[in-house]
């Protein structure tokens, strides 16, 4: 216990990392969720195609299969590029490559939210609002995007609590994130379960955190009486 | 912390060339004594101690970078570091893929017995070592006349020692100073007698891990190791850490 409070802000530290990276993986994440989402529904058959690509094979291999892939396979392909054009040694970023993979998955997560959300929409709605001879981005702004934001929120958060657990698999690649940082100091003085158990006792905050975050966005932006029982 | 990895980022990336004044090591920092996370996040440990001396040696500037073991041996071919000084042991698995220079160190195997025990009353007695060792071997290939009582797992031999159902317990010295001798249970108990370390029983022992193809490099560690050896900057850091020369015979 006194090594816990010895490493607390080494731990502090750890939590910060690990809040940067989700928020920066959902934000990357959100991102690309509304470009997939976009293309699947308003593109052309590229566009349906390239989308079609992405959600498959990212929502088909491991996360951490990914991590490695993007951090040494990238930093191979940085080396091979300065190799040739006699620029010395560009190191990958630690912290980049595991935001940027966690983006990349979630991102396809989240096209299908999106997506599933946008269909609940009823058609009717929209075809009302071209008969009012509204614009296309006054439909956007004002007809559909309001509506969307409520029927997904449900399933974002869903993302949002796998995102921010499945940030703990950056630590293979050495970024000193909490479990990694735990594992680390956990090692160091002997008492691992220790550390794990804080390590537990962090993550459950996180989620019952933004549980209860999300819990009142979906209260915000449900209308009384209409689809509140959805 | 932050600017610290910012400056290794900057040295890394100003840097060419294999050979470069400046090197990057790859630890662990989570395997104590030999490397381990201090709570100010810095890396600590005998490897560490060694690293800086051996850099000394050589003359370069080092940096050290901590690095996830399973991470170890792809941060060095991607060129992330430069050498491994990690407590990795050479086997010929890890010699495929990579090289090393000469052992730094092999944690050799050792005696513990009653504090004044003797080789002679151990010869004479009965010896506790773990079943299916590398130390059943030795002792079997070594001390074939000795009376041995095999055990599952070392704890158990440890509390037939203090029971004085065994007059001696061989096995890995670091583990026993670690887990028996530095604890409670362990009091008026130590070490006695030579250590042992044969590469027919015990392994190469741990080296620094060098990408294949830097002769250079890795022959200018073999002999920065040989080097501290013989100025004794080695003894003073291994007394830093443990009471026996955990170098090996």
């Amino acid at each position: 216990m006194e090594n816990l409070i010895a490493y607390a802000p080494l731990l502090w530290k750890g939590t910060q990392v690990t809040i940067a990276l989700a928020l920066v993986g959902l934000a990357l994440a959100t991102l690309l969720g509304a470009l997939g989402a976009a293309g699947k529904i308003g593109g052309g058959p590229i566009a349906r195609g390239v989308v079609f690509l992405y959600t498959t094979i990212v929502r088909g291999i491991p996360d951490l299969v990914l991590i490695l892939l993007i951090y040494f396979g990238g930093q191979r392909i940085v080396n091979a590029i300065a190799g040739a054009l006699d620029i010395g040694y560009v190191d990958v970023s630690k912290f980049w490559s595991g935001a940027l993979a966690i983006g990349f998955i979630y991102g396809a997560y989240l096209t299908e939210t999106f997506r599933g959300a946008y269909m609940t929409i009823p058609r009717g709605q929209i075809e009302a609002a071209r008969a009012l001879g509204l614009k296309r981005s006054a439909i956007l702004w004002k007809v559909t995007l309001p509506q969307l934001v409520r029927f997904a929120i449900s399933g974002y958060a869903n993302v949002w609590q796998v995102l921010i657990k499945s940030t703990a698999v950056v630590s293979v690649i050495s970024l000193q994130d909490l479990l990694g940082l735990a594992n680390d100091a956990g090692k160091s003085v002997r008492e691992p379960f220790t550390f794990f158990a804080a390590v537990f006792v962090i993550y459950l905050l996180f989620t019952f955190i933004s549980q209860n975050i999300f819990n009142w966005a979906e209260r915000r932006f449900t209308i009384k009486g209409r689809n509140d029982a959805a | 912390m932050k600017r610290t990895l910012g400056a290794v980022v900057l040295a890394a990336t100003f840097t060419t060339g294999a050979m470069a004044e400046s090197l990057n090591i790859c630890v662990e920092g989570a395997y104590p004594p030999f490397s381990y996370t201090e709570a100010s996040g810095e890396i600590a440990g005998f490897d560490v101690d060694i690293t800086n001396a051996l850099c000394a040696e050589m003359g370069n500037e080092c940096t050290v970078l901590k690095t996830e073991w399973d991470g170890m041996i792809p941060a060095l071919l991607e060129g992330k570091c430069d050498a491994i000084i990690a407590s990795m042991s050479i086997t010929p698995d890890r010699m495929e893929v990579i090289d090393f220079t000469i052992k730094y160190y092999n944690t050799p195997a050792a005696f513990i017995g009653a504090e004044g025990m003797t080789m002679e009353a151990m010869e004479a007695g009965v010896v506790g070592v773990q079943r299916g060792t590398i130390h059943q071997d030795f002792m079997e290939g070594e001390f074939p006349g000795v009376e041995l009582r095999l055990y599952g797992s070392q704890d158990e031999a440890y509390l037939d020692l203090v029971a004085g159902r065994v007059d001696a317990i061989i096995a890995d010295s670091v583990a026993m100073d670690d887990a028996f001798l530095q604890t409670d249970a362990g009091n008026g108990y130590a070490f006695f007698g030579e250590t042992y370390s044969i590469p027919e029983y015990h392994g190469e022992g741990a080296g620094i891990g060098i990408r294949k193809g830097e002769e250079e490099l890795r022959d200018a560690f073999s002999a920065a190791i040989l080097a501290i050896r013989e100025s004794g900057v080695y003894a003073e850091i291994n007394a830093r850490y443990f009471d026996f020369d955990v170098y090996g015979g």
